[in-house]
């Protein structure tokens, strides 16, 4: 799920950035640092959409590089338990599948997939239904729910399950549409 | 008192519930183990919530008032202490209290045998931090639809990378976007706020693009809970929702 909230970081300066652009290559700098990465707390870092506020900066003894403490305005994306996630398949294997939902990764349990659900290998490994009425395989679109997150310092990875009502494939690659 | 054996406790005839995993050879419960349940109903499911969440974290005794009681549990419980963050954030003011009781109709009218979830699986485990706001597909998309078209200027600056997760989050908002606008979703569901749906329920439906009730209910089953509520208003929210699909439809064509 996505929100939008406000951070605060400390940013670093070398005086040679110093001048009449200061706040801007303090900006740059923040965008630089920040966009792109992870934090278990808040999620995914998607994009910065605004500095509310820079604060006074302090010289730390020693380095003379300046600390500024700034407040900015950013989209995050987090998976929370219980979340439901359209997600793309990306592979297929005996254990379960991995699935793409944005910038999270999510795997799926073969126990996690409905009993009448086979695994079938092969150049396209998928999961079929007994009548192949269904069949999830690499590019498939599927509705999940996730059971539960692991948070790392920069990664969230998520479980998932698509052995509720209303969760499962809604597209399939190889159908026509 | 029967059917409240449940899991792994059991009746001694002096009437108290013991617990079996004292592991204890000779059958004696320690002390710590002997935890008396009276016949009432709801107290014995404050009874499972309260062992629970006691475990787990201090989050709730030790609230400040600038609300940072979640980063703090956090940081000392893990993901273990979102069990009871999942009530705080809800913003109903805690287990067991009077206002959560009223909000969301009573844990006592749960059924007899035990239920299958307690009420805190069945929310959202929200745990942003207090001045955040919850986004729906639509908004970000729109959102991160403007940041692109300022980067795609920044971009001819070679010293400046787009990153990876930018390009796929954008990609994963537009694509899970049922709808063109989010203004109109918006107004839709604004109004179910005033009935006790919280912002996090709002956004998975207008995320899930649920076609019936049932389906809202399925996938959501937090408003089950005050389904005599909010039944007929999300009924008219999801007309009005397919409306709006149905008319961005059309305009594709």
């Amino acid at each position: 799920m996505f929100f939008h909230i406000v951070l605060e970081r400390n940013m670093q300066l070398h005086p040679r950035h110093f001048g009449p652009h200061l706040r801007d290559k303090l900006v740059a700098k923040l965008m630089k640092d920040v966009e792109g990465t992870c934090s278990g707390r808040h999620g995914f870092v998607v994009a910065i959409t605004g500095v509310e506020d820079v604060g006074k900066g302090l010289i730390r003894e020693g380095t003379g590089f300046v600390t500024f403490p700034v407040k900015y305005q950013c989209v995050v994306f987090r998976p929370f338990k219980g979340e439901i996630l359209e997600a793309v398949v990306t592979m297929v294997n005996k254990m379960g599948f991995f699935a793409e939902a944005g910038p999270v990764q999510i795997f799926v349990s073969n126990h996690l997939i409905p009993d009448d659900m086979e695994f079938q290998s092969g150049d396209v490994p998928n999961y079929t239904t007994s009548d192949g009425s269904v069949k999830i395989q690499k590019e498939s679109e599927v509705r999940l729910k996730i059971i539960g997150t692991r948070v790392d310092a920069t990664e969230i990875f998520c479980i998932g399950t698509i052995k509720d009502d209303y969760l499962g494939i809604i597209s399939d690659p190889g159908a026509a549409s | 008192m029967s059917g409240r054996g449940g899991k792994g406790f059991y009746s001694t005839p002096d009437g108290n519930y013991h617990s079996t995993r004292t592991g204890t050879p000779n059958g004696r419960q320690s002390p710590v183990d002997i935890i008396p349940i009276s016949d009432s109903e709801s107290e014995s499911e404050d009874y499972f919530e309260e062992t629970s969440t006691h475990s787990k974290s201090n989050g709730k005794a030790h609230s400040k008032p600038n609300g940072k009681a979640s980063s703090d549990s956090l940081k000392t419980g893990g993901k273990t202490s979102s069990f009871s963050e999942g009530l705080m954030g809800s913003g109903k003011g805690g287990k067991g209290s009077a206002s959560f009781s009223v909000g969301k109709g009573g844990k006592g009218s749960a059924s007899n045998a035990k239920p299958a979830k307690s009420d805190p699986e069945l929310k959202l485990e929200l745990d942003m931090p207090p001045n955040s706001r919850i986004l729906m597909d639509c908004e970000a998309a729109e959102m991160l639809q403007q940041i692109h078209e300022h980067m795609a200027i920044l971009s001819e600056d070679p010293k400046i990378k787009i990153p990876e997760s930018f390009d796929k989050a954008f990609q994963y908002a537009k694509e899970g976007n049922h709808f063109t606008t989010a203004k109109s979703v918006k107004q839709i569901l604004e109004p179910l706020k005033k009935y006790g749906v919280t912002d996090g329920e709002i956004c998975m439906i207008a995320n899930i693009g649920p076609e019936t009730i049932e389906e809202v209910y399925a996938l959501v089953p937090s408003l089950k809970a005050t389904k005599e509520l909010n039944e007929s208003l999300v009924t008219e929210a999801l007309d009005a929702l397919a409306n709006i699909k149905a008319s961005n439809l059309i305009e594709d064509e």
